[in-house]
């Protein structure tokens, strides 16, 4: 008896003292659907894997969040749905917690973030499955994602933190400040300088970054700083490639499947397991949508005008009071691509450069604004004073980029957004910071008037 | 501590039990046996199944079902303890010479019930933890809810208990002593039979942010025997890291020894009703405040108001459709059990079976759930027990979108202004804005949800020697729950895709593996001095399984299954964590006046970095029986008077992902079809444990001949190290990191008295109070955290103030002059900034209680019971949309918005009607009127939600024993009971008991198209054979 329980007693503590050793291993956990940080890029499959996800990023805050800031915000869309976030969009009075800005700023850093690993990381691999041409390709396509990035970032709320590497730690956020508007660009212009060497360039590739592709956001950055001539100059070089780029006609063949037409400097597709629901915010319940995007009427009238809408009133759909707006429209597969950069934008980035450059080219700025009118099936410009020709240029970007991010950040950057949405506090022409930021990060500032 | 020392102290308390027992083994003897009777001290019947233990051991049996019994001890004499349910305990001195003859005298002493505790059962005398035990009476069952834990509203102190909504099966809030965490759990640990079992909600249909189900509603309230709450430190100290919450133990019925088969029957058959309705302005109503907002927006604009255009240019033409009306119905519930039990010489069974059907008052949603359980014990030997306890259901739901979601039910109804109609021309379903058609949800959705719930164990006992038993127990919590959607082309999900269908399966499930040896030894003159401890250790595994399918394009509404949609895409993610624990437990008494006790558990866990995997989580107690002391006895005024203080830490751990210290690049950013990842978990390999430390202090004591029975508990909790996800700054390209940061406190007072008022042979009244005053704080954060409604962040955490606190513009008036709203500038900058936004209310309440009368009169019995809680905030969201000023071109109103400023001089609370947008900053300009800055962010919109309600009444009666049993009926009893009859409350909105934000705890408290608390009138009939 004495010595049965003994017996167990010490059965009991030996056990015990095992398990305190094997429970290390017993309790060591790893998931199945991700990979440890120190294990993300090592070789060619995690390095295009990363690569991927910082598209994926890119198509994080392009899908709905940052063509809504360039549109509700200006006069061509309205509010008409329940969101209060909408609202304060459309009535250009934005809380530092508005629940699209946050998550538009947010994704951008997002995208930086895997940008900056890839950059950091990819040269240092030694994996013969990855050539030297795909090294640089990947290299390439994450420099053009973070110019992107930042010029995002930038045209939209001034100047920012600049994180030029990969976070593994917080402790390597500390002690950077926001940057000015220039600098914030004159990185933009590094990285896009970078990319442009690393690129490949093919006849059809038109979602994922390009010689060509760099070489249009280029002509942005350079017509968003009135570097007139370099404007017209990279414009101009996208122009050239015309096997690859050409005005579809009709307008609606860009937004209608299937898409990727010539049109197409650089879109994001999506598919149906990757899906876009943005129509969701532009079609009326009838049809299954939330109808919170609405074109105004001004717009309305416009593009129902077929001497300035032309054909491009088949963007929008509907009568009388459900007027609505169709350039996303997969309403029953979500696939909708999101429009960044499209060879009309070119054509009227140069038209601008050249109207508004030391010695205007006033004819070549008309031949360009004139192809982007004939391809709506709109007659050609009558007018012949620079003011004019630069009224039209503006007038003809808000209606052939209606929906897509363009309107306010173009009346942003010429300074006409008072005069035209009557927003006169200029503090109110940025948006503000989130409003976790300000509480998170001593390091950095609000923008003025929030 | 580290993890040598640990082993030292496991090893000492080996020590100890092995030393202990070598004492024992010097003086065994030759086994004697002991044989009496039990009875009734007062009707000199024999008692079946009383429970006979020799004290100090582990040996005991049950009388027959003549009362006899007959045990075999090792020497002479021993002390007999005799107890059973309803008798006071006896304690006898046996000297084995003669048959004995005990007489038991009915209870009306509480501090001699035998109480469950952690893994095992004590005096409540001699418990220095505060515990409330509740047995389920049959007031506890008289409420209509499908859930155990939401019968416990109001009937214990410390626990505070909220239903989310009224639809039944439905989300609960359930706090024992506040809300100690922010990101991981605040759930207490359920352990039913000693499983551990799942609380996590498993439905994944989207319900704007409501919590969907209520995990324990799978367990059938009438299986259940008593459910006992652990609250302080000491009592869940040896759960670990799974207490910190506080447990609760719930034990289901199980046969008694020598019994005769005993059959329940009980029917019963419910009407719910809407206590409010929803309440619309009427069309002209509607056209005339729409006009009225056009007209002073032109105004503002510096318009003409001739260049107004109307929609009703006379706005007494504008027609009516009512549309709330028709979402009430009268709801049913129907339910019906029937339960077997009783028990031979050797084993004990119980079998039950019921089936409940539910209805929610708000069309279409709907509860249904058949259970079974079986428990079984066999004593195989003399030493060797074996049982199992199985609990099975299948639930079935109809879930129904509200809350936060335009495409819910009660929204489509609601905020559709009143004037548009509900049909278009041709018949076919008329839908607005981002709203859907109310009947075509009602008339077609389709969202099942199925759960599957099997929640069971087998153990074995085997008493090793009188004093030391050994217990293993293997247990599984399997909830399966699998849901499948179709939207129709007839509703507005289903319109775009020519039919949707959503499939999810769900699994969550918990092994527990448990082993423990339990000591309980009394020794020394008259065995003065009482050891109870114990030894033991868990295995605890938790896996969650995903799977989710969905398709879209299908040929006609017929064809539902994916498998025939045109489109399909499917996805499953797995997750599983351990645990792994070790504790003992130990306590001396002596001379049944003082007894210390201390515990120690020690935790590691697979969520945490390997640098601070365990946790060790000690406790310490007194308690102090002064009732034993023989100038307390002098005094004559105490029957019992028992103080006792503890102290101890627990843990927590629930909550975080099974993975939360790793730093981790997740799969699944594709794009163009290609696999891709991305950076997603920033690693933390120092994560560790959050702690909870808490002292509490209480007293039970008993005056006037057990009349009055009062306890007070004072506790202090401070949670340390909260396992936080701490916002960092979003250019990391991360949105927080989760760590050990911040702290939580919260203290409180609890008082519960029981009163016996009356008590004659016919006439008995007893009076149960209780109240909970709570207060919590946080202590210390990171930063605030801001959240809620759509990311409007109209909940935060901030350091100093408690946490499920609102923070809005603080609106101090409508300026009469101007009828435009003016808000408190909080920083004094002259301008309404997002600065300006202050905490203005809290949605906990400061105090809860309940206040219950029972009332026999002969066969009669009378329940009146009422629920209190006070100080409370409720954010009203349908204020909040439906009084827009005309900023909702889309929305009606309610009828607060017929009470703004139309002219000079009015005086109001709601501001004129317009929808300028000019300077957002401007205090007292009409842009903050509903938008702007301030964007109807307004304290206008929380209201106090203090409410007192009588909860339930219950008017039984039971037909005499001498008319049954003629019909060979034991026991017949009908009864009826109305719930909610009555509700005092200043709170404007349908149903101060809401929160349908309930899915994240930390948007307590908002008001959002949820379905309000029914009114329900209930007949029963329960049989006895």
């Amino acid at each position: 008896m004495k010595k049965s329980y003994k017996y167990i007693a010490a059965i009991y503590l030996i056990a015990i003292g095992l398990s305190f050793t094997s429970c290390e291993n017993y309790l060591s956990e790893s998931p199945s659907d991700a990979i440890p940080s120190e294990n993300a890029i090592t070789d060619a499959g995690t390095a295009r894997a990363a690569i991927i996800g910082a598209y994926d990023a890119v198509q994080g805050y392009y899908a709905s969040n940052y063509p809504t800031l360039g549109t509700i915000t200006a006069d061509n869309v309205v509010f008409n749905g329940t969101l209060s976030q909408y609202l304060q969009l459309d009535q250009n009075s934005i809380p530092t917690d508005n629940a699209i800005t946050v998550p538009a700023y947010q994704g951008i850093y997002k995208a930086i973030n895997s940008a900056n690993a890839v950059i950091a990381t990819v040269g240092t691999i030694k994996d013969p499955l990855l050539t030297e041409i795909e090294k640089n390709k990947i290299l390439g396509e994450a420099y053009f994602i973070r110019a992107l990035g930042y010029f995002d970032l930038a045209r939209g709320w001034g100047g920012v933190q600049l994180q030029l590497k990969p976070t593994s730690d917080l402790g390597a956020l500390k002690g950077i400040k926001r940057s000015t508007l220039s600098a914030t660009y004159d990185q933009v212009l590094a990285d896009l300088v970078q990319a442009e060497t690393l690129l490949p360039e093919d006849a059809t590739t038109r979602n994922r970054a390009q010689k060509s592709t760099v070489r249009a956001l280029r002509a942005r950055l350079h017509l968003y700083r009135e570097q007139w001539t370099d404007a017209e100059d990279y414009a101009t070089q996208v122009i050239a490639n015309t096997t690859k780029y050409a005005l579809v006609k009709p307008y609606k063949t860009f937004f209608t499947s299937p898409f990727l037409s010539a049109e197409s400097v650089f879109e994001l597709t999506f598919s149906s397991n990757d899906k876009n629901s943005f129509w969701n915010l532009w079609y009326p319940s009838t049809v299954g949508g939330q109808f919170t995007l609405k074109p105004s009427n001004s717009l309305v009238a416009k593009l129902n005008d077929v001497q300035i809408g032309g054909t491009r009133n088949t963007v929008i759909a509907g009568t009388g009071a459900t007027v609505y707006g169709v350039l996303y429209n997969t309403i029953s597969s979500s696939t909708d691509p999101s429009y960044v950069i499209r060879i009309a934008e070119l054509y009227l980035i140069r038209a601008e450069a050249r109207a508004k450059k030391a010695t205007p080219d006033l004819p070549g700025a008309i031949s360009d604004l004139n192809l982007v009118r004939a391809r709506a099936d709109v007659p050609a410009f009558a007018g012949t004073t620079q003011a004019e020709v630069i009224q039209a240029i503006e007038d003809e970007n808000s209606l052939e980029f209606a929906f897509e991010s363009h309107r306010w950040f173009d009346l942003v950057r010429t300074k006409r957004v008072g005069d035209v949405l009557g927003v006169a506090n200029t503090n109110f022409w940025l948006f503000p910071l989130p409003y976790s930021d300000i509480l998170s990060d001593p390091d950095v500032t609000q923008n003025p008037g929030y | 501590m580290n993890k040598r020392l640990l082993q030292n102290i496991f090893k000492l308390f080996f020590l100890l039990i092995v030393f202990l027992l070598q004492l024992e083994s010097a003086t065994a003897q030759q086994e004697k046996t002991i044989s009496g009777i039990i009875i009734d001290a007062k009707t000199k019947e024999p008692i079946v199944g009383a429970v006979v233990a020799v004290r100090g051991t582990t040996i005991g049996v049950a009388t027959t079902e003549k009362g006899v019994f007959s045990l075999k001890v090792k020497k002479l004499p021993a002390i007999l303890v005799v107890s059973t349910v309803g008798y006071e305990s006896q304690r006898i001195n046996a000297y084995g010479t003669e048959s004995l003859n005990i007489s038991l005298k009915e209870s009306v002493s509480r501090l001699d019930e035998v109480v469950i505790t952690g893994y095992s059962t004590q005096e409540r005398k001699s418990i220095s933890g505060s515990i409330v035990t509740l047995n389920t009476k049959d007031a506890l069952k008289d409420l209509p809810t499908a859930g155990i834990n939401q019968l416990l509203q109001g009937k214990a102190t410390g626990v505070q208990v909220l239903s989310n909504s009224g639809v039944p099966g439905g989300g609960i809030t359930f706090r024992v002593r506040g809300s100690n965490s922010i990101n991981a759990a605040n759930e207490p640990l359920y352990i039913v039979d000693g499983v551990f079992i799942s609380s996590s909600d498993p439905i994944r249909t989207g319900l704007g942010q409501q919590a969907a189900s209520n995990p324990l509603s799978d367990i059938n309230p009438s299986d259940i025997e008593n459910l006992v709450i652990l609250k302080d430190a000491n009592a869940t100290a040896i759960y670990g890291s799974l207490g910190a919450n506080g447990v609760i133990i719930i034990t289901t019925k199980r046969g008694k020894l020598n019994t005769k088969a005993r059959i329940d029957l009980n029917i019963s058959h419910g009407w719910s009703t809407a206590i409010n309705k929803f309440k619309v302005t009427t069309g002209p109503e509607t056209a005339t405040l729409a006009n009225e907002a056009l007209l002073n927006t032109a105004i503002d604009n510096g318009l003409s108001p001739s260049s107004v255009t109307y929609l009703f240019p006379d706005p007494s033409k504008a027609p009516t459709y009512d549309r709330t009306d028709d979402l009430f119905r009268v709801a049913a519930t129907t339910n019906y059990e029937v339960s077997a039990q009783g028990g031979t010489a050797k084993s004990t069974y119980y079998v039950g079976f019921g089936y409940l059907k539910q209805e929610s008052i708000v069309k279409p949603s709907d509860f249904e759930r058949y259970s079974a359980r079986i428990n079984y014990d066999n004593n195989l030997t003399d030493k060797l027990k074996v049982g199992t306890s199985l609990n099975l259901s299948r639930t079935w739901r109809n879930v129904s979108s509200n809350d936060n979601n335009p495409k819910g039910v009660i929204n489509s109804a609601l905020f559709v202004r009143s004037y548009l109609p509900v049909y278009n021309a041709d018949g076919s379903y008329a839908r607005y804005g981002s709203f859907d058609n109310h009947i075509a949800l009602i008339d077609h959705l389709d969202n099942n949800a199925i759960g599957w719930r099997a929640i069971g164990n087998i153990f074995a006992e085997y008493t090793i020697l009188p004093e030391l038993k050994f217990r293993s127990n293997w247990s599984v919590d399997n909830n399966d729950v699998s849901e499948n959607n179709y939207a129709s082309t007839l509703i507005s999900a289903g319109i775009a895709t020519n039919g949707a269908a959503d499939a999810y399966d769900t699994k969550n499930i918990v092994y527990t593996s448990e082993q423990v040896l339990t000591y309980i030894k009394s020794f020394g003159t008259n065995n003065k001095h009482s050891i109870n401890a114990l030894v033991g250790n868990t295995l605890n595994t938790v896996q969650q399984q995903y799977l989710s399918a969905s398709g879209t394009g299908f040929a006609t509404n017929d064809l539902k299954d994916i498998s025939v949609a045109a489109t399909r895409s499917g996805s499953s993610s797995r997750s599983e964590s351990k645990l792994v624990s070790f504790f003992g437990k130990a306590s001396y008494t002596y001379d049944s006046k003082y007894t210390i006790d201390g515990s120690l558990r020690a935790d590691g866990s697979s969520k945490f970095g390997k640098n601070k995997r365990w946790g060790y989580f000690p406790s310490a107690g007194l308690t102090w029986n002064a009732s034993k002391e023989s100038f307390i006895r002098d005094l004559g005024l105490f029957n019992e008077l028992k103080f006792r203080a503890s102290a101890g830490y627990s843990g927590n751990q629930n909550g975080i992902g099974s993975y939360a210290a790793l730093g981790l690049w997740s799969a699944g950013y594709n794009y163009v079809e290609t696999a891709g990842t991305a950076p997603s978990q920033l690693a933390n390999p120092d994560l560790t444990w959050e702690t909870t430390r808490q002292i509490d202090i209480g007293t039970e004591f008993s005056v006037f001949n057990n009349r009055i029975n009062i306890d007070i508990d004072y506790y202090n909790k401070y949670t340390t190290d909260l396992l936080l996800n701490v916002p960092v700054p979003y250019r990391s390209g991360f949105s927080s990191y989760l760590q050990n940061y911040g702290s939580v406190s919260n203290k409180g007072v609890e008082f519960a008295l029981q009163t016996v008022n009356v008590k004659t042979t016919d006439f008995n009244w007893t009076t149960d109070f209780n109240i909970s005053v709570n207060k919590n704080r946080i202590e210390k954060l990171a930063s605030d955290i801001s959240l809620g409604a759509s990311g409007r962040n109209i909940s935060i955490l901030r350091q100093g103030y408690a946490v499920n606190s609102f923070q809005l513009y603080k609106q101090l008036y409508v300026d009469p002059q101007t009828g435009n709203a003016v808000y408190e500038d909080v920083n004094n900058d002259g301008k309404i900034t997002s600065a300006d936004r202050q905490i203005v209310g809290n949605a906990l309440p400061k105090f809860t209680g309940g206040f219950t009368n029972e009332i026999t009169y002969k066969n009669f019995s009378l329940n009146v019971f009422f629920y209190f809680q006070q100080g409370n905030k409720i954010m009203n969201m349908n204020d909040f949309f439906m009084v827009h000023g005309g900023t909702q071109n889309n929305i009606g109103f309610l009828p607060r918005q017929l009470e703004r400023w139309q002219k000079p001089g009015d005086v109001t609370d709601i501001p004129r009607l317009t929808t300028y947008s000019g300077d957002p900053t401007v205090n007292g300009g009409s842009a903050n009127n509903y938008g702007g800055n301030v964007a109807s962010l307004s304290s206008r919109y929380l209201e106090d939600a203090s409410f007192i309600r009588l909860k339930n009444i219950t008017l039984g009666y039971t037909i005499p024993e001498s008319i049954t049993s003629k019909w060979h009926i034991s026991k017949l009893r009908a009864n009826i009971s109305a719930s909610n009859l009555l509700t005092f409350t200043n709170y404007k909105g349908l149903d101060p008991e809401v929160s349908s934000q309930g899915g994240n705890q930390n948007t307590a408290g908002y008001d959002w198209a949820t379905v309000p608390q029914p009114r329900t009138i209930q007949v029963g009939l329960n049989v006895t054979f």
